[in-house]
This record gives C-alpha cells, structure tokens and sequence, in this order.
C-alpha cells in the first residue's frame, strides 16, 4: 500500500494546495512534498523486489491484481509494485519534485496555490506512472501527467508559452494515441484476459517478429520517441524548455523525458525484444543520430536554457544506444543514465533559473563574468557543466561508461557494429564539452559585464540549498553508482534472457 | 367521385416547392416563417389524402399534431422575430450573423 | 605497522586539505596554503617510506572498493598498485606538489592575490587526482583520476577568471586534451570489452590485459578481437589509449593547449610541467608498456610522434619572447623526448628522463616565477637583463636547470637525455625506419641548448632593459628554499643511471635500471627485463650492439654547440634581436605553424558554420513540418469553416442540394434512368 499511500498524499495533498491561499502555499506544497520523500527512501532502504516486475520477478510493495472494471472479455486490474528499474525512478521523481517547489519560491510571484497545487498533482501522477502494472492504469497515469504539465507552461511560461504548451500537448497526445492504438491493437490479437503488463509480457513470450508485433512496435516506439525525445520528433522540447518556468523545466527534463525511455524500456524492450533486435540497425541510427545532431544544435544555441535542452536530447540517445545493446551494462546504463540525466540535467536547469532570476536574462552574449558576482552559483553551474561532460566520480560519467562498455560489447548488430556505432555517438561527449565551456568562458567568467541593467547579488540561501543538495546527489551517485545500480542490474537481467541468446 | 391520389400528390409537391423555394430566396424573417407554414401544410395534405386513399385515421391524428407543431413553431418563431427585430432593428435573417466564426 | 597500510592516504591527504581549502579556507591564515603544504608533506613521507618499502622487496597491491560489482557482467573497483614505478613516481608528484605549495606561499599569498582558498583548493584536488591516477591498478581507475587531472587543469589554468586570457586557455586546455580523452575512453571502453579486465598487474587473483594480450597473440588465450586479427586489434586499442597520451603529453598534433596554459598562475605551470598532467600522458605509457611493447607498428608510431615533437616544438621555442613561453615548448619537446625512448623499447631511459625533466622543469619554472615575482610580473625576456646580480640564489638554481634542459655534463638532463638518444640509436641500427625518430631527437637537442641558453642569457645576463628589472626587489625563504631542493636535485639526479660510466668503468651503477628490473623488488612482468623481451620477441625489434660513449659525446657536442650559438649571438650587455634573420622560418616558428589558427579555423569555420546549419535545418525542415502539419490543420479549417455562414436560407439550400443530390444517386445507383 506504499506506493498508493505517496499518491494518494501527493494528489489530496494538491487538493489541499489548490484551496490554501497563496501567501501559504509555497510552505504547504514544500512540506506535503517531503512526505513522499521520506516515504520513497524508505521504500528504497526497505526494497526487498528481485528481477524484472514484468517477466516474473518478485515485485515490491505490490498491491492487486484487483479486479476494478471488466470491459467485454477483459478485466481492468489495479495493478501497483515496484522493481529495481522502478525504484530508483520513483526516488527521482520524489526528491526532484521537492527540490523544484523550493527552486520555485523565487520565480513564481502569482497563483501560487495554483502553481504548487499542479505540481504535486504531477508528482502523483508521475509516481503512478512509473508504479502501475496494468496497461490502463498506466495510461491513465501516463495521460494525466499532460494536464498539469500543459497549464503550468501555458500559465507561467515565458512570452510564447501558449505556443509552447499548445505544441507539446498536440505533440505528446498525439504521440499517445499512436502507442494507444500499436498496443491495443497488440493485446487484442494475444490470448489475455486482462491488460496486466506481466501477462501481456508472458503472452508475448517467444511470439517473434510477425507483422503485427512489428506494426506495433513502431506504433509504441513512434508515441514513446516523442517523449524521450528522439530526433526527429524533437522539436517540441527546446520550444517547451524555453517557455516553461525553471521549475517546470527542472521536471520536464527531469523526470518527463524518463517516461518515454522507461516506456520504451518497459513495452518495446521488454515485451517485443525480437523485433528491437529485427530493428537494431534502424535504432541504433536513431540514437546516434540523436546524440550527435543534438549536441550540435546545442552547439549552435545562445540561449543558455536552450543549450541544457539541446544536450537532453543528446543524452536521452544514450539512453536508447544502451537500451538496443541488450547486456546488463547497456540496458542498465541506461536506466541509470535515466537517474542521472534527472539529477544533472535538473541541477542545471535550476542553476540556469538562478542565474536568469539575478540577470533577467539567458542569453549567452547578454552576460559576462559572472563568477565574481554570485560565486556559489556559478561554481554549482561548473560542477554541474562537468557532471555533465561526463566528469568522472560524478553520476553522468558512470551512466555513459556503463552505456558505452555495454554498448561496446553488444552483438545486437552484425560485424561488431555496435562497437563501431558506440565510438561514434562517444564523440558526443567532446561536443558536450566544447559548448558548455564555451558557454562557461562567455558567461562565468572574464571581466563582469551584464546587458540588462540589474544589480547581481549572490542568490538567497533558499535558491542554492536545492542546487547543493542535487550536486551532492551527483557526486554520490558518481562515487557509489551500486547504490542503485545493483538493483538496476538485477532488474535488467531477466529482460536480456527475454531477449533470446543475446 | 373521387379525386386520383396523384392529384393531392401533385398539389402537395408544388405547395412545398413553393415553400422551398421561399426559404430560399426570401430575407425577410416573416416571409420564412410563412414558407415554412407552407411547407408543413403541403405535407398535411399528403397525410389527409393518404389517410383518405388507406382508410384510416392515423394520417389525420398526425395531421393535427402537425397543425398543433406548427403553431408552437410560429409563436416561438414570431417570439424570434420580434427579438430580431429588436436587436438589429431589422427583419433581415441575413444581419443576424454576429455569433459566426 | 606495514608501510602500504597507509597507502591510500598518500592520495588522501591531499584530497583533505582540498576540502579544508574549500570549504574553511578563508578563515584560516594562510588561506589553506599550510594544510596544503602539510598535506603534502606527509604524502611525500609516506611516498618515501613506500619506495624503502619496495626497495625492500615488496609490492603491494589491494582492491580499495568495488564501484561497480557485478556478478554476471564486468565489474569495476579502485585498487592500489605500488611497484618499482609508481612508488618512484608517488615520490616526484608529492615531492613537487610540496615544493609547489611551499613556492606559492611567496607567489600568490606574499602579492596578495584573492581567491586563494580556491587556488589552494585546486591544488590539493590535482595532486590528489594525481597520485590517485599515479597507483591506480586498473585502466579505469587511471582514465578517471586522468580525467580530474584534467578538471584541475582547467580550474587552475582559469584561476584568474576575471580577465579574458586565463578562462580562454583553460577552456583550450580542457577541450583539446579532452579530445585525446575521447579515443582513450574508446580504448578503455575497448580493453575491458576485450579482455574483461583493466588490471596493469597480474597479482591477487587478478590477470592483468598486457598479459592476456601477450597469451592471445601467442594464442593461448581467447579474448574477442571484434573481427580482427589479435595483432591488429591490439594495436588499434593501443592507438585509442595513445590519443589520451598525446592529449594530456602534450605530442603533436594535440600540444596547442600547453602554450596557452601559461596563463596560470606559474607555481600551476610548473605542477602541471613537471609533475602532474603532462606527465599523466607519458606515465601512462610506462604503466601498460607491457601492451605497447606488443605491437612494433605501435612502437614506431610512438617514437615518431616523440621525436617529429621534440624537434617541432623545440624550433618553436627558438623565437618566443616570453620565458614562460620557451619553457613550455622545451616541455612538449621534452615529453616528445621520453615517447621516443618508449617507443624504442627504452623503459628505464624514458623513466629516467621524466623523472630528471620533473625535477629540471618545475626547478625551472619556479625559477621563472621568482625572476616574475621580482620584476612585477614582467614576463617579456627582452624587459630583463641583469638580474643575475640581484637574484643570485634563483641565478644560479636556473642555470642549473637549464644546464641539466640542454644536457650538459654531469646535469642532470644530460644523462637521462644521452640514454634515450643512445637507446634510440641502438634500435635505430637495426631497425633503420626507427632512425628517422633518433635524428629528429637529435636535432632538438641543438635547439634546446640554444634556446635555454638563450633564455638564461636575456633573462639574467647584460643590461637591465627595464625598471622593473632594474628595481627588482628581493625574494622569501619561500621562493628560495624550493629552488634551492630542485637545484640540487637537478644537479645530481642524474647520477643514479649513469650508463656511459658504467660502460667506461664496469662499475655496477645503474640504480635506476636495477630499480625498475626489480632488483630490489617488484610485480613480475612489470619490470624493465621483461619488457625487453617483449620488445624483443614479440615486436621483434633487436639492438644493435655499441657502447654508449660515441652517441654520448656526439648528443653532448650537439648541444654544446646550441649552447655556443647562443652565447656568440646573445651575450652582449644589450642584445639584439636576431630572430629577424630567420625570415619566413621566424613567422612560421614565431606563429607556431599556424597550429592554433588551424585548429581555431577547424572550430570556428568548419565545426561552427556545420552546428548553425544543422541549427537552421532542425528550425526549417524539421519544426516546419511540425509547425506545418498546424498551419495546414489550421488553415484547413478556416476554410472549411466558412460554409457555416450563419444564414439559414444557404444552410437549406444546401440540405435541399444534399437531398437532391441523394435522389440522383439513389435513381442512378438503383436504375431508374
């Protein structure tokens, strides 16, 4: 009963968020929030799950199956556990969410019960999300994540919030409805009477690559790419970062983008591994693609906020590249690049929103020399740029060595060209580091110069606990990856015998 | 001696015709609401002569419904008019088009 | 109480006194310097009674912490390697990191600088980075700890951020050595991929990649060659961990970052010269030389690009103004030095020459920044003159180190510089495509007397041509002490591996050699006897057989030669310039071959122009597909929209033109016409 008791806190909790008055709700929501913190910790500390949650594994704090509604020959189950892929999500989701209601006090200056009250009912939904086991219950979750993500653009972004949150609304519904129909479509043709993903999973077991398990395949990993986002359905995602205040950002790249890789991980990698591995070619181009033309659009912006959004997409290729190569690195790198890319990805967001609440602006040439003014700040945005460039001892050098050696090993191409493939997406990591320090050189550092006449002071304490608190959740990570990554493994394991004899 | 079917067929089409053709062509809100009429009553005439050439009575009984139909219509349609009439200062069907698009 | 318990704290002292410095640095009187310099004095005592340790015949290895321990798949740990080598090499980073500690007491605390926790910060982090990367047991341990050598290079580079220069350079550094760290993670990536293990050493249980490498060539092992032949493939993952090398070394093509690095603070300068980053390159080498002494095109491939950098970079240094400047070429050109000796087989000389160039280059740096200190942060060689009166302690501590930089007998450059040339030569003889390696090395030699000589002439000799050389005042205890410890080191270090007086006398002295044979101790098959045989037998690369007493004179003649066209053309109380009679040659050495331009053109007009098109494409073709698939949805339904006209009589023409048009369709699909 966990998982329903952190939802049910974070969904009343909204409720009672939504009705305070907004002088009081940034300290409500803040305090509601850690509930769920302390409760997902404990969860982690007591994890007792083994194995994969859809091929057969023991699932932790499991509720149901229990029979909600039945619908023709089917029943609608109420499905809720956790594994080793899960576990580690929900703490993500938890923690980030805290962390980005503190990092709102500053920038969000009206409708604050409104505000706060639409993030914890993402929290809810996010943890149900990662937590259900049942394909409509999933969905439901899936879905409802939209809603609150789409007002909190539309209502406190930046001057072309509309366009931005009408964009990733269409783009991800209808992304939706494509997997919707690929898996419907899917189950219809099995022998299930419930839309259980273990049984859905057992079902597909050994079925190969028939047409249909190809159709929908494609149908589920063209919903589920938009989310990630995968070039080139990705256009909505600097649009989206730009406009959305920085906590709405630290959320999306946060956690949001984890949805689609876990989709992915969960349905097209875990139920259909014949046809991933049919596909691998096409994949694996994809992911390259994605990591490199990512990291050169970043390369190209000025806007600071846009750069770290352009780098997303350029990690999230990783996440794929180690998702196709099918051995325990690869595929656990991957879930533990989710992780990471959460922490590092949201730690800069924030210090970018740090930064843009002192200057008013993120343009790249707007901005000079900052480090002499706010030197906490800026030394969490280098810490962070490095996390990110892949600084050993810190989280996102572990996610990508672990993708790369798992990648590099993979036999899901012929001829070794996953090895091939793997060396070229690494370049990523030289491009990630040329636009961030260049970044770094126009705007930390040198003589101090600010185009937008603002007086910079150092950040209130209350702006830099959230940015030290994720730092540390870096390093730690980075420095004892097995605090996770254990479960991570052991989680991914059975989904690679799924996959045959790879 | 009767009169043949086709005869009330006949008038009864020309009478709606008639109707149509009005509603088509005409601005004037009262000339609709008489078109309209028109057409109601060619096909009472149909289900009077119907009822005649089959022998029951069923033709008639829904011949009074519509009569009765018919005149809700024109007190709300009159209702209608007048408003019109009221907020544009006109009669014309054509001026009352603020609500579109 | 066993001298390797307290292993791992040789790194982690230091790694405390960067935490103090970070976080109550500012509090404290000398702004973290003095945990700093206790930090790493107890590294360096510990290092010592390390190397008494394994001079006693011990090695010692141990697995510190799992990072990764997976069961099923490959797992990762940290673990502590301290053999002949890197006990040898503990002592010099801990060593130079004490005296660089203790130097900058006079060099930024004694002018005031700000900042300073953060300076002594990152000097803590790099030592510590350094020695961790020092004994590290496995390749992924040392990319790691490589990898924050290169953090705090930038860092420290950077550490006057606050003018444009210094975030420029380190911004350089990092990105152009992290370029050579991208094909070293490929071969790390690659060797655990390989051969399912990082280990430098077979101890404990563990098998080491060398040997595995060694066992499938001879084809007693079975590792996964990703479809090529062992020989080739080894090489291939041996190329990839030398674009590390070349990076951090600073080689040919990559060397372009050191220049500019002399932005930093000199005391970082002579860390980063002497002891740490560039020297990470080449150590690494010497760590896993077991793998390259597999593949003679490897072999080869590393000796060029040593020798084709020793002489590259030493004409540059030829025309610089800036003494910082020179110094930083006769460092790439003396790195280039030991990838000749390493890729000759030449082990014990390419050790011995990094350990001779540690004590002569940070000596000399550390002279130069007290010549700066003394002049006010005058760097421009042609604003000196005379100083040689007024600093005598650095006078002469200089001279030492330049002396031992241009190999002159007994210094201590001139023996470890004699030993890769000889060896070069030996491999060279038999082996004719290697003597292309051994001329180009022997030509830098010339270049290296003159320019040294150059450097000491306008720096210290003649007239004062400024007032600020005029004026210079006089320097700490600080500044001294350590110039004076280097000096001496400088002076006799050479001393340990005499081989042409071994070879004139027959007498056993070649301690050095001994040492790293395992003579007195050391991991079996780490040892420089066993690298020989590899050379030998698996690459096949046999030595000739002279003595070393005809190379020795020729090496030592060519640079007194250097030396004596230095003194004819520079000592003179008002120097001239002669650089303008070079011509052409002056611009392209002056301009450094239009390498930076290259490079800068390669990133501003290829790499930058290729990002704003893809930019360009991703904002037109793909978001206007995006943003077209609305505009059409939207246009498409404000012209659908207007058949909703509002008007009643058009929406009953149009139900009496569908009922007509029914009819028809009904009369024409049922027959009636």
């Amino acid at each position: 009963m966990m998982i329903e008791a952190l939802i049910a806190v974070a969904l009343i909790g909204s409720l009672v968020v939504l009705a305070s008055p907004d002088r009081y709700a940034a300290q409500l929501a803040l305090a509601i929030s850690l509930i769920p913190v302390a409760g997902s910790l404990w969860m982690y500390s007591a994890f007792d799950g083994a194995g994969n949650a859809l091929l057969g594994g023991d699932i932790a704090f499991e509720t149901g199956p229990i029979t909600w509604v039945e619908v023709g020959d089917y029943a609608l189950q109420w499905h809720m556990g956790l594994d080793g892929v899960s576990m580690p999500l929900v703490v993500l989701t938890t923690v980030l969410t805290t962390l980005a209601i503190l990092s709102a006090w500053t920038p969000i200056d009206e409708r604050q019960s409104q505000f706060y009250g639409l993030m914890l009912l993402m929290q809810g939904s996010l943890i149900g999300v990662f937590a259900a086991l049942d394909f409509f219950v999933w969905f439901v979750f899936w879905e409802a994540v939209l809603v609150p993500m789409y007002f909190l653009i539309g209502v406190w972004g930046g001057p072309r919030r509309k366009y931005a949150a009408i964009k990733f609304f269409v783009y991800t519904n209808v992304a939706s409805l494509v997997m919707f129909i690929g898996f419907i479509a899917l189950v219809f043709s099995l022998d299930v009477t419930t839309f259980g993903l273990p049984e859905i999973t057992a079902a597909l077991e050994g079925t190969g690559p028939t047409p249909l398990a190809t159709a929908a395949f494609f149908a589920m990993f063209a919903g589920f790419a938009v989310k990630v986002p995968i070039v080139p359905v990705h256009t909505w995602l600097p649009d989206a970062h730009v406009e959305a205040p920085t906590p709405v950002s630290v959320m999306l790249a946060g956690v949001l983008l984890k949805m689609g890789t876990y989709a992915l991980l969960r349905f097209n990698f875990t139920m259909l591994p014949e046809v991933a591995i049919e596909y691998a070619p096409f994949i694996v181009a994809l992911a390259v693609l994605s990591v490199i033309y990512g990291a050169l659009l970043a390369l190209a912006q000025r806007d600071l906020k846009r750069i770290v959004a352009y780098s997303s997409i350029s990690s999230m290729g990783y996440v794929l590249l180690g998702l196709v190569a099918y051995t325990v690195h690869g595929v656990g790198g991957a879930t533990f690049q989710m992780v990471s890319h959460g922490l590092i990805s949201g730690l800069m967001f924030m210090t970018v929103g740090v930064i843009y609440n002192a200057t008013h602006t993120r343009m790249v040439t707007d901005m000079s020399g900052l480090a002499d003014k706010m030197p906490v700040t800026v030394g969490v945005f280098v810490a962070a740029a490095f996390g990110y460039m892949g600084l050993p001892l810190m989280s996102g050098f572990a996610a990508e060595y672990f993708v790369f050696v798992g990648s590099f090993q993979s036999d899901t191409l012929p001829n070794h060209g996953m090895a091939l493939a793997t060396a070229i997406a690494m370049f990523g990591i030289v491009v990630v580091a040329g636009y961030l320090l260049f970044a770094m050189q126009r705007t930390m550092f040198g003589p101090f110069e600010l185009e937008t006449d603002y007086e910079i002071v150092p950040a209130p304490v209350r702006d830099v606990t959230p940015l030290l608190v994720l730092l540390g959740l870096v390093i730690l990570l980075g420095i004892a990856p097995d605090l996770i990554y254990e479960m991570i493994r052991d989680a991914v394991s059975p989904v690679l015998e799924n996959g045959g004899d790879l | 001696m009767t009169v043949p079917i086709e005869y009330y067929v006949l008038l009864s089409a020309g009478m709606f015709c008639i109707g149509l053709f009005g509603i088509l062509t005409r601005r004037n809100a009262l000339m609709f609401l008489m078109s309209v009429e028109l057409m109601l009553n060619a096909a009472n005439i149909n289900l009077i002569a119907f009822a005649l050439l089959h022998g029951n009575l069923t033709g008639q009984t829904f011949a009074l419904f519509v009569i009765a139909l018919a005149a809700a219509e024109v007190a709300i349609g009159i209702g209608i008019i007048l408003g019109l009439n009221r907020n544009f200062g006109d009669v014309d069907v054509t001026e009352a088009t603020t609500m579109r698009w | 109480m066993a001298a390797f318990d307290f292993a791992p704290a040789i790194a982690l002292l230091p790694f405390v006194s960067f935490l103090i410095a970070l976080t109550v640095g500012k509090h404290l009187p000398k702004k973290g310097a003095l945990p700093g310099i206790a930090a790493t004095a107890g590294a360096l005592l510990l290092s010592i009674w390390a190397v008494v340790a394994v001079a006693g015949g011990e090695y010692h290895h141990a697995v510190l912490y799992e990072w990764v321990a997976a069961e099923e798949a490959l797992s990762f740990h940290f673990g502590i390697l301290i053999d002949p080598l890197s006990a040898m090499m503990l002592v010099i980073v801990s060593l130079i990191a004490f005296l660089v500690h203790v130097f900058s007491l006079g060099y930024m605390n004694d002018e005031g600088e700000i900042g300073l926790p953060r300076y002594y910060a990152g000097l803590g982090l790099f030592t510590f980075s350094m020695l961790a990367f020092v004994y590290a047991d496995n390749l992924l341990m040392a990319f790691m700890f490589f990898e924050l050598v290169g953090l705090c290079s930038f860092l420290l580079i950077g550490f006057w951020f606050r003018e444009r220069a210094p975030p420029s350079a380190a911004k350089k550094a990092f990105l152009v050595t992290r370029f050579g760290d991208y094909f070293f993670l490929i071969g790390v990536v690659g060797v655990f991929a390989t051969f399912g293990t990082g280990m430098f050493a077979s101890v404990n249980g563990f098998e080491s990649f060398p040997e595995l490498a060694e066992a499938a060539l001879a084809g007693e092992a079975d590792v996964n060659t990703f479809g090529f032949a062992a020989e080739t493939w080894f090489s291939i993952l041996g190329l990839l961990v030398l674009g590390g090398v070349i990076g951090k070394s600073a080689q040919f093509p990559l060397h372009t970052w050191l220049p500019d690095a002399m932005e930093g603070p000199t005391p970082v300068s002579a860390l980063i010269h002497a002891a740490t980053m560039v020297a990470a390159g080449v150590y690494l080498v010497a760590r896993m030389y077991g793998f390259y002494a597999l593949s003679p095109t490897l072999l080869a491939i590393i000796a060029f690009v040593g020798g084709f950098t020793a002489l590259f970079a030493a004409t540059m240094g030829v025309v610089k103004n800036d003494v910082k400047q020179v110094l930083a070429y006769s460092t790439i050109s003396q790195y280039g030095y030991m990838m000749v000796a390493l890729g000759v087989g030449a082990y014990v000389a390419a050790t011995f020459h990094l350990m001779t160039h540690a004590f002569f280059k940070a000596l000399l740096f550390l002279g130069a920044g007290a010549v700066i200190i003394a002049t006010h942060h005058e760097q421009n060689m042609w604003k000196m003159g005379g100083l040689k009166d007024r600093l005598p302690v650095t006078y002469w501590t200089f001279l030492v180190g330049s002396l031992a930089l241009a190999g002159i007998l007994p210094f201590s450059g001139f023996w470890s510089k004699d030993e890769v040339l000889y060896d070069a030569l030996l491999i060279g003889l038999e082996n004719p495509i290697f003597l292309g390696a051994y001329a180009m090395a022997l030509l830098a030699v010339f270049f290296t007397g003159f320019y040294t000589f150059r450097m000491v002439l306008l720096t210290f000799h003649g007239e004062p041509r400024s007032d600020h050389a005029e004026n210079a005042h006089a320097l700490g205890w600080n500044v001294k002490f350590p110039l004076v410890v280097l000096g001496v080191l400088a002076a006799v270090a050479g001393f340990i591996n005499m081989k042409p007086v071994e070879d004139l006398t027959g007498a056993e002295i070649l301690y050095l050699e001994y040492w790293l044979d395992g003579e007195y101790g050391a991991v079996e098959g780490l040892t420089y006897g066993a690298y020989n045989t590899l050379v030998a037998d698996v690459s096949g690369l046999g030595a000739a057989d002279i003595g070393p007493l005809l190379p020795g004179v020729i090496a030592l003649a060519v640079a007194v030669a250097g030396v004596a066209l230095a003194w004819v053309l520079y000592n003179d109380p008002e120097p001239e310039e002669h650089t303008a009679r070079l011509g052409a040659v002056r611009d392209l050495w002056y301009n450094n071959y239009y390498q930076d331009e290259a490079q800068v053109w390669l990133a501003r007009n290829v790499t930058l122009p290729l990002s704003r098109r893809a930019d360009t494409f991703d904002q037109g073709v793909i978001d206007g597909v995006v943003n077209g698939v609305g505009s059409v949805s939207l246009t498409g339904g404000d012209r659908l929209r207007r058949i909703q006209t509002g008007l009643v009589t058009n929406y009953a023409a149009l139900i009496a033109l569908g009922l007509v048009v029914l009819l028809v369709a009904f009369a024409v699909v049922g027959g009636w016409f």
